[in-house]
């Protein structure tokens, strides 16, 4: 794909539901979080390390604001929903985990921002950055609401994986380099083997050929991950049943009490991760 | 019994298959291989062709070595290297998940700081040496014709078991009264101990999935506990509607407790006398029957009426209230216990009332079976505890210990300050350190045998926990050594075995052909009707061989204890409460990058220590997060910067542990504080574990470190009223998606 090819056909990378929806994919990848059963455990994390070539920049960076946790858990103390409930002495309903992976947004508010379009939208639904284009202007990551895009202020090559930890490197994809940007890539090199294993074998893609590194590793089985257009797919039931739809900036459930959310999206960003709500007796 | 039956019976023993008592009576599993065919078949383990095609990862099974619960993992192995672990879907102990921890296995398999060649002290410091030099030093000292006296020869290992431990108690019987010290500073002794006076068991099965509630009295559950993955995929199902409530009483915040729906700190010290209020109002308020208690427990109950507890442990009256009404009301519950109420002075009877209310609940026998044991008693596993810690320290100081091994533990990082184990380490004329690395331990031994990484080595384990149904869980390699001279535990266990001239096993040339022989011996009713070599290719596609349970019924009785308080000390007027994670565990993994940059589960911390305050003690001392303080017992003092929130007990600090290492390699060495250093020396009376949360502080404000800061994730700790995590009501989730 060359940069004069993605600026004549601009639009075709630059879709948002306004412009007619989502038709053309081929796939739509997402995801589901179910915090009733997230424990904030943080193997998704550190899973994703392992799959991604994420770097490890130590304490000053980290202080800095500079970790690479492309699959992070957040933890608040605060529950705006239950505030009545809530003791003032303790964290008596424990602690609000979320982990948090790019939202791989069909109305991505990073990608438009970027210069260079090094941050386009896939076929598949991706929001997907081409690392070799990246002039590292920061800008998407400026533009990302939920702050899921991370910068290789440096090189790490050297500092992260002193030998032989660099044995350990997936050979599926680079180390990014100083000046470029990275984030969740949905593990888009498994993606990628599945993809090219049923082409070879001249089979369709089926529901569960593809397990990202975090959806895999959970123990509670609080992430689910599939294609949204695949109306069969695991996803898109559960997506069904909490009558959560794409394409749009506000739910209208027809009962109101179903859990599934995606955060953030009356800012139109079309996200396609999914959040069940954690669940507390009161 | 004829000469046959004797061989027979010695065989067995020496593959660990023996003293399986009832379970194998007439089985004629002798003749599936003999004795001397095992001779015979001495293979040398060899990487097959198909760990390398090119440009494709290949998946094999083995079992995760970073605790003790034994999950099952697949390693993607790619041009004859480990990339990445994950959890095997088929694995009854994980069911296809893995915990952080066992996600940083291949950084500890390809860490840097790896020790590659023995080494042996000569002149004070250590220098390389070749195997042949190693192991001729330790015939100098233990071989069959040394002058070794069996009684000064002591083992020192973390959780074994499998072949391993086989091959290690025919080691210690070669040498007649060596003493074998299982230590591990994460345990659960205690409830073990109250376990066996209860139901005659040591380790009952919970099954969280049929409780409708659960209170946990500092049960880690999906955290640092018996089998961590486990007990996670369990709590998602006991999550599902209708769904199971989970209150959690701890002094300091655990993940599970983050997780609690009502998350209660007792006063340190006091659970026993809320078990003791909990069990009171179940009797006077929701009918509960007290005849299924001893009438001498009953009598002490009765003491406990609810303004007492709430003066005794600082619970208020309503919150005991409703505790017991949502254990009245949602039968059957399950009620567990871990370190914060096991690990104190009075844990054996705090962890005994506790346990009391599953009896007065009717729990027994719904969510709490009989295990059904494991036919195997040679390859069960040996739990660490600390007593046995207690116990080598003293040999020690006394100069009762001659020669020493230490294998999968670091006691002089992980011991109490004030047992001074480099002292008493001192006095042990001949150490010896099985190791990966050049730990604290490791640093003190005379003679240093580096260990081949659990992804390099041949293993079987039976983890102590069980579930459902049991597994001797198997691990094989899953690449070729990065150090040709490292060497593996069975490896190095045989050895020494040969060096004693044990009959039985000086003919096997490594442990890889030992294991072959023994899954040949192993009885045919285990081998899903196979022969042999698909058995061991069967095993070592799954990772594991199935061992069925047996149904047994469990009876139990509640224990007549009397639940006793700590006392107070004006001088040292706060509670020091260990914060032991999932991540660093016991401090083992401080050397794993990955884990220092995982941010803690509850503070968020990175890269360092901290230690926890409440906001009304922290006001009191005029602390906010960031400050630092100097956390004082009367056996030493650390310094460490504070978090604040609302996760601990008032007037008690609880610090982080894990960090604080002198040795360790880059990631670990001088990072932080070891508040173990600190311990006090109490114990639990009945049954002499270290009391880990039984120390008295005191806290006072010093300057900021500016090499110690405390580094979180994430700026904020409030929603700020945002959609973030969204939280709604159990009363609509049960509605919307219960059946
Ligand atoms: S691995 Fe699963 S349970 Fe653990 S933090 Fe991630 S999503 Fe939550
Ligand atoms: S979450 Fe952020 S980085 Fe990901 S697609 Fe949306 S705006 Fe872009
Ligand atoms: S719980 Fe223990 S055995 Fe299981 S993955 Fe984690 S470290 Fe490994």
């Amino acid at each position: 794909m060359s940069l004069q090819n993605v600026l004549t056909n601009w639009s075709q990378y630059r879709k948002t539901h306004e412009d007619g929806g989502f038709y053309d994919y081929e796939h739509m990848w997402g995801m589901s979080v179910d915090l009733n059963k997230c424990t904030g455990c943080n193997a998704c994390s550190v899973a994703c390390y392992a799959e991604n070539n994420l770097a490890v920049v130590g304490k000053e960076k980290f202080d800095k604001g500079q970790g690479m946790h492309w699959m992070r858990v957040e933890r608040y103390w605060d529950e705006p929903d239950l505030a009545a409930g809530e003791s003032t002495e303790f964290s008596e309903h424990g602690g609000s985990f979320l982990p948090m992976m790019c939202q791989q947004c069909n109305a991505a508010t990073c990608e438009p921002v970027c210069p260079v379009a090094a941050t386009y939208h896939t076929p598949d639904g991706l929001n997907a950055q081409v690392y070799n284009r990246c002039i590292g202007s920061r800008y998407c990551s400026n533009n990302c609401p939920y702050r899921l895009r991370y910068f290789n202020f440096y090189s790490y090559y050297e500092s992260s994986w002193p030998e032989p930890l660099n044995m350990q490197l997936n050979p599926d994809l680079s180390v990014r380099d100083k000046g470029v940007m990275e984030k969740c890539t949905f593990c888009v090199q498994r993606i990628r083997v599945a993809k090219d294993t049923a082409s070879r074998e001249n089979q369709a893609l089926v529901d569960g050929d593809i397990t990202p590194a975090c959806v895999q590793t959970c123990p509670t089985k609080a992430l689910v991950f599939g294609d949204l257009i695949n109306t069969e797919s695991k996803l898109s039931k559960l997506w069904a049943s909490h009558e959560v739809e794409l394409g749009k900036t506000e739910q209208h459930k027809k009962n109101k009490e179903k859990r599934g959310y995606r955060v953030f999206e009356e800012l139109n960003t079309d996200p396609c991760v999914m959040y069940l709500e954690r669940v507390k007796e009161v | 019994m004829s000469g046959n039956d004797i061989n027979r019976r010695k065989f067995l023993k020496v593959m660990g298959w023996g003293g399986a008592g009832a379970a194998l009576a007439g089985c004629d599993m002798p003749t599936t291989v003999t004795l001397e065919e095992g001779k015979e078949t001495v293979v040398s383990y060899l990487m097959p062709e198909e760990y390398v095609i090119p440009g494709q990862g290949v998946y094999f099974a083995s079992t995760c070595q970073q605790c003790p619960a034994g999950c099952g993992v697949h390693g993607r192995v790619r041009e004859g290297r480990v990339l990445k672990l994950e959890g095997n879907a088929v694995s009854p102990i994980n069911e296809g998940g893995l915990c952080q921890m066992g996600q940083a296995g291949v950084q500890t398999h390809y860490n840097p700081d790896r020790l590659t060649k023995p080494l042996l002290r000569k002149g004070g410091s250590l220098s390389e040496v070749t195997w042949e030099e190693a192991l001729a030093a330790l015939d100098e000292k233990i071989g069959a014709n040394s002058s070794v006296e069996g009684g000064k020869v002591a083992w020192m290992t973390g959780t074994v078991s499998g072949h391993q431990s086989v091959l290690l108690e025919g080691l210690l019987e070669s040498l007649g009264g060596a003493k074998h010290y299982v230590y591990d500073l994460i345990n659960n002794h205690v409830a073990a101990q109250v376990n066996e006076a209860m139901y005659g068991t040591t380790r009952p099965t919970y099954h969280l999935t049929k409780a409708k509630a659960v209170l946990s009295f500092g049960a880690d559950l999906v955290g640092v506990s018996q089998s961590p993955v486990h007990f996670a995929a369990e709590y998602a199902k006991f999550r599902e509607a209708p769904r199971g409530v989970l209150i959690q009483v701890e002094p300091n915040m655990s993940l599970t407790g983050g997780n609690a729906d009502l998350w209660v700190p007792a006063k340190p010290g006091t659970e026993g006398a809320l078990a003791m209020g909990i069990a009171h109002e179940l009797i006077n308020n929701h009918g509960k029957d007290a005849s299924a208690l001893p009438s001498g427990l009953n009598g002490k109950i009765k003491a406990y009426d609810l303004a007492k507890v709430e003066t005794l442990t600082g619970v208020p009256t309503d919150k005991v209230k409703s505790i017991a009404k949502i254990l009245a009301e949602k039968a059957p519950s399950l009620i567990l216990t871990g370190a914060s109420i096991e690990s104190s002075e009075n844990g054996y009877a705090a962890t005994a009332a506790a346990a009391m209310l599953n009896v007065l609940l009717g729990n027994v026998g719904e969510t709490i079976t009989s295990s059904g044991g494991f036919p195997f008693p040679q390859l069960d596993a040996k739990t660490g505890s600390g007593a046995d810690l207690l116990q080598f320290a003293d040999a020690a100081g006394k100069g009762a210990i001659d020669v020493v091994f230490f294998h999968g533990v670091n006691p002089v990082f992980t011991a109490p300050g004030y047992l001074d184990l480099e002292a008493g380490l001192g006095k042990i004329p001949f150490k010896v350190s099985l190791s990966l690395f050049a730990d604290e331990t490791t640093n003190q031994a005379d003679l240093v045998l580096p260990l081949a990484s659990a992804l390099e080595d041949w293993g079987t384990h039976v983890p102590a926990y069980q579930p459902e149904q049991s597994v001797i869980a198997m691990q094989q390699p899953l690449m070729e050594k990065l150090y040709p001279a490292t060497k593996g535990f069975g490896d190095i266990l045989l050895d020494m075995l040969k060096l004693r001239k044990v009959e039985g096993y000086t003919d096997f040339s490594d442990y890889y052909a030992f294991l072959q022989d023994a899954f040949a011996a192993l009885p045919a009713e285990f081998k899903n009707g196979v022969d042999n070599a698909s058995f061991w290719n069967q095993t070592l596609a799954s990772g594991f061989i199935s061992i069925p349970k047996q149904n047994a019924s469990i009876t139990a009785n509640a224990l007549d204890i009397a639940v006793t308080l700590p006392g107070e000390n004006i001088n040292y007027g706060l509670s020091l409460l260990p914060a032991i994670r999932l991540g660093m565990w016991d401090g083992r993994h401080a050397n794993i990058p990955w884990l220092q940059e995982a941010p803690d589960q509850i503070t968020k911390a990175v890269w360092g220590s901290w230690a926890e305050i409440h906001p009304k003690t922290a006001s009191r001392l005029g602390l906010a997060t960031g400050d630092f303080i100097k956390v004082e017992s009367v056996k030493g003092d650390v310094e460490v910067p504070v978090y604040v929130y609302r996760g601990v007990f008032p007037d008690s600090v609880a610090v982080s542990v894990g960090q604080g290492h002198q040795a360790y390699g880059r990631y670990a060495e001088g990072r932080g504080v070891n508040p173990l250093t600190i311990l006090d020396s109490a114990t639990d009376g009945k049954t002499g574990e270290p009391a880990l949360y039984g120390t008295r502080v005191k806290v006072s404000k010093v300057a900021v470190n500016k090499d110690e800061i405390l580094v979180q994730f994430g700026g904020s700790e409030s929603q700020v009223g945002r959609k973030l995590a969204a939280t709604i009501t159990a009363e609509v989730f049960n509605r919307t998606e219960g059946a």
